[in-house]
């Protein structure tokens, strides 16, 4: 290489870097859309007609509601748990708060499937009353608000640590701990829970397995209906999918006013401890309710593995995992690594403003909030070719997919972390020689590889709980442990069901478990 | 220098992984996919493999989307396909897939014994082992006497808001209902579907969830498959199933349907895969495992499970009811508010 162009290289190499990035996050994430509006041709224009007179319209407006409904009962269960996690001295409170958490790293399908072994008519304790309450927006609001209430309770107890202790200690100096809490603590992590809401409205507006479980007609249904029905017409699947791209717009419009780049404090990296707030008299009553948050959420999954355990389904379990949890693994793996990747370089030029950073990342939370039917038959339109057979024939479109849908994991949290950072340690690492790649790799990812280790983690959650998106393109005989779950779960002995359902708990647990042993380790 | 070792070795992992994730064709194999319940489908698959030595790499349906699930994937990826077979649980939907240019015609050697009517003449799609429509009661909910004999009980006003239907959108309901226009016409046939509206008719997402339903008690008869009912009689549940119709349209039967896929990548294993789906043995394991109807006569069936000739059977064209199917799907979308 001659020296001129080496010199071009090292001059561009930020340019260059970002530009690969950011072909890796469109091929996977918006050419899928792109590719399928090209084979619809106009077809998807002129399907405007059924938002309007097939009552899909209404779906619209009541999936908004009911994802309305569960954010505002996850945020008001959430809230007051947050603040007994973050900053007092409740009792059990390490042992709880994992119990109170861990459901959130599980697909929402199969917590409902717990529920329906408690609350079903022939459930622990089921009745006629409590089977109607369940199968009902009721239920859909009370299983899905359980299942993302822990969202909350993280961010927020992340938040209030994230405090600045100055501004708690004056104010401790002449109020009320619950007048600290109310009027300091919860406004200053505005933007833990603010986000927390937004991610919560977001999954619960796409989420489709709980609905339709719970026999409850939502919008994702409708998009649905019109890729697993007869009349297979993805120009109308894409055409409803339209009025979400304003809907999103304002998500993220919203979370920029309110969030922006000061979510760094969720990270919980402040070194300096705080105490936590006596509770006084209430402390029994308040690690009561914090313990019974917990069973709550362990409760679904305590049902599934009674089930299992009743009918003999972990003998046979075995039998009928194949190899669903290593493709699951495997899979999820690769798709985190590669979400880190991406979110390094993206994260990077997000937290630094650089020109088309917020258009990517803006692309990425598209790609979240967009209905999986929807991305799923794009990856199918743009991945199935004869030259790309090695990816859609493997599981390697598992990955692709995975990456697609949550490549805003990995840009929004590497993009909060190298937003702490002062710019100023870059600017004097590139003064002393050292190039963009250099940069990256040797000064931010060392310094935040707790954080970054935390990111693929987290990424390595979501992708194993997928299930809306793999179960359209799956490569034949490479099904990951999730959509095996819901395909057997037609006609599949129920606790043989149940035992996989175990299985997927106990891979996630396990997952955490080391992963979080190795991100303490590293930070003591 | 201990970071760089680190990242090397990160790396060898992922490229490990990547290896692991498979390389797409494989030689010697075959790809399947289909709306034949997992539970049921899969165990012939690996008899299939041990059998002939060829792995089997399948996709199945979902309950939810069942029979159309794999069918618009089938569709989706018909500009570079990947399957080599369909095994339909139905024979409707092949012919949207031949309709489209998709299916090889194979007359499998196999389908000589099987009944002529129930394949196509030129073999693009051959029944095997059949379900049926049949109403599942609740024993202890209906005496006796008052047990439902026809599918229009389900729009009676004695029985509002206490029978079921799976979602007409999906699934054998769809055909089910496809092959009440198909017979009936389009207003009547409008009009009992919304007779069952206005009846509080429980709409369930699959025919595993109606039996469900019924089993519970929830309500106290639904419209379900065969194979759903023996699944409740297995369980030890108390009810009936009851094959309604008998004096007038007769029950609609459902054979399974083979079809070998055009371009597919393996289409030697495939047809290896269509002989066995189609062979005596296959019927045997599907009447023994899923309650199926063989459609041979030496076929053996478990105790309780009928043969079509038992049955009185809707007569049916199912190349018409595969048109209805696609021509009142709007309709039916309205309806169903989707």
């Amino acid at each position: 290489m001659g020296r001129p162009l080496r010199a071009a290289l090292r001059r561009h190499e930020q340019e260059l870097v970002l530009a690969l990035a950011a072909a890796a996050l469109c091929t996977v994430g918006v050419a899928p859309f792109a590719s399928l509006l090209v084979r619809e041709g106009t077809a998807w224009l002129n399907a405007s007609t059924p938002l309007v007179s097939s009552g899909a319209l209404s779906l619209l407006l009541r999936s908004l509601v009911l994802s309305a409904l569960v954010t505002l009962l996850a945020l008001a269960l959430g809230m007051p748990l947050g603040v007994l996690v973050g900053r007092t001295d409740v009792r059990g409170l390490w042992p709880a708060s994992l119990l109170h958490a861990f459901p959130a790293f599980l697909p929402p399908f199969l917590l409902a499937l717990g529920w329906f072994h408690l609350f079903g008519v022939s459930g622990l304790l089921g009745s006629e009353a409590t089977s109607r309450a369940l199968f009902s927006d009721v239920g859909v609001v009370f299983v899905l608000a359980l299942a993302f209430t822990p969202i909350v309770t993280c961010l927020v107890a992340l938040g209030i640590q994230g405090v600045d202790p100055g501004l708690e200690e004056a104010a401790r100096v002449v109020a009320k701990p619950s007048r600290v809490v109310t009027r300091i603590l919860i406004p200053a992590a505005a933007p833990a829970w603010i986000l927390a809401a937004i991610v919560i409205f977001t999954l619960s507006f796409s989420e489709l397995g709980v609905p339709m479980f719970l026999r409850v007609d939502t919008f994702p249904a409708a998009v649905f209906s019109r890729l697993g029905g007869v009349d297979y017409a993805p120009g109308e699947a894409l055409a409803l999918v339209l009025p979400l791209v304003p809907f999103a717009l304002l998500l993220l419009a919203a979370e920029r006013r309110f969030v922006g780049t000061r979510s760094y404090a969720v990270f919980g990296l402040r070194s300096r401890r705080q105490d936590r707030l006596g509770l006084g008299r209430w402390r029994p009553a308040a690690s009561a309710a914090l313990w019974l948050a917990a069973l709550l959420s362990v409760a679904p999954i305590a049902a599934l593995a009674w089930r299992a355990l009743s009918g003999g389904g972990l003998a046979e379990a075995g039998r009928w995992m194949g190899r669903a949890p290593w493709n699951s693994l495997s899979s999820s793996a690769v798709a985190a690594t590669a979400i880190v990747g991406i979110g390094l370089v993206v994260g990077h030029a997000t937290a630094r403003r650089l020109r088309g950073a917020a258009a990517l990342d803006s692309a990425a939370v598209l790609a979240f909030v967009a209905p999986a039917a929807v991305l799923g038959i794009g990856l199918i339109s743009l991945w199935n070719r004869p030259a790309l057979q090695w990816v859609y024939g493997s599981t390697g479109i598992l990955v692709v997919g995975y990456v697609a849908r949550y490549a805003v994991i990995g840009v929004r949290t590497i993009g909060s972390l190298i937003a702490q950072t002062p710019l100023h340690v870059e600017e004097a690492a590139a003064a002393a020689g050292a190039g963009f790649w250099r940069r990256l790799t040797r000064i931010l990812l060392p310094l935040h590889a707790r954080g970054v280790g935390f990111a693929w983690l987290l990424a390595l959650v979501f992708c194993l709980r997928d299930l809306e998106l793999a179960v359209l393109y799956y490569p034949p005989g490479g099904e990951p442990l999730t959509v095996r779950l819901f395909t057997l779960e037609a006609n599949g002995p129920e606790s043989v069901v149940a035992a996989l359902a175990v299985v997927q708990v106990t891979m996630t647990a396990a997952v955490l478990g080391a992963g979080g042993f190795l991100l303490r380790r590293r930070a003591t | 220098m201990e970071r760089s070792r680190s990242l090397t070795r990160l790396a060898a992992v992922v490229a490990e992984l990547l290896l692991a994730c498979g390389c797409g064709r494989r030689a010697r194999e075959v790809v399947v996919y289909t709306s034949v319940d997992q539970v049921f489908s899969e165990p012939v698959f690996r008899a299939f493999e041990r059998e002939s030595g060829i792995p089997v790499r399948a996709v199945f349906d979902t309950e939810e989307t069942k029979s159309t699930g794999a069918l618009n994937r089938l569709i989706a990826e018909s500009a570079n396909p990947q399957a080599d077979v369909f095994w339909s649980g139905d024979p409707v939907r092949p012919f949207l897939l031949i309709k489209r240019g998709l299916v090889e015609p194979y007359l499998s050697r196999q389908a000589q014994d099987l009944p002529p009517g129930l394949r196509g003449a030129d073999g693009s799609w051959t029944g095997v082992a059949a379900r049926a429509r049949v109403l599942l009661v609740n024993r202890k909910l209906v005496p006796a006497q008052e047990t439902p004999r026809s599918i229009r009980d389900l729009a009676d006003p004695r029985w509002k808001g206490k029978a079921a239907i799976a979602n007409p959108l999906f699934g054998t309901t769809t055909m089910h209902v496809a092959a009440l226009f198909a017979k009936w016409g389009d207003e009547p046939a409008r009009a009992f579907l919304d007779a069952l509206k206005a009846n509080g008719v429980r709409i369930a997402s699959s025919n595993g969830e109606v039996k469900r339903l019924v089993v519970a008690g929830e309500v106290a008869f639904g419209l379900t498959d065969t194979d759903d009912a023996n699944e409740a009689r297995k369980e030890g549940a108390d009810v009936e199933v009851v094959h309604p119709d008998a004096d007038e349209l007769g029950a609609l039967v459902m054979p399974t349907a083979v079809v070998l896929m055009a371009k597919g990548p393996h289409p030697d294993a495939g047809r290896k895969l269509v002989d066995y789906l189609l062979s005596a043995e296959a019927e045997r394991q599907m009447a023994a495992a899923a309650a199926h109807m063989p459609l041979r006569p030496g076929v053996p069936t478990p105790q309780g499970v009928l043969r079509v000739s038992d049955i009185r059977a809707m007569d049916v064209d199912y190349a018409r009811v595969a048109e209805e199917m696609e021509r009142i799907q709007p309709w039916l979308r309205q309806w169903a508010g989707l």
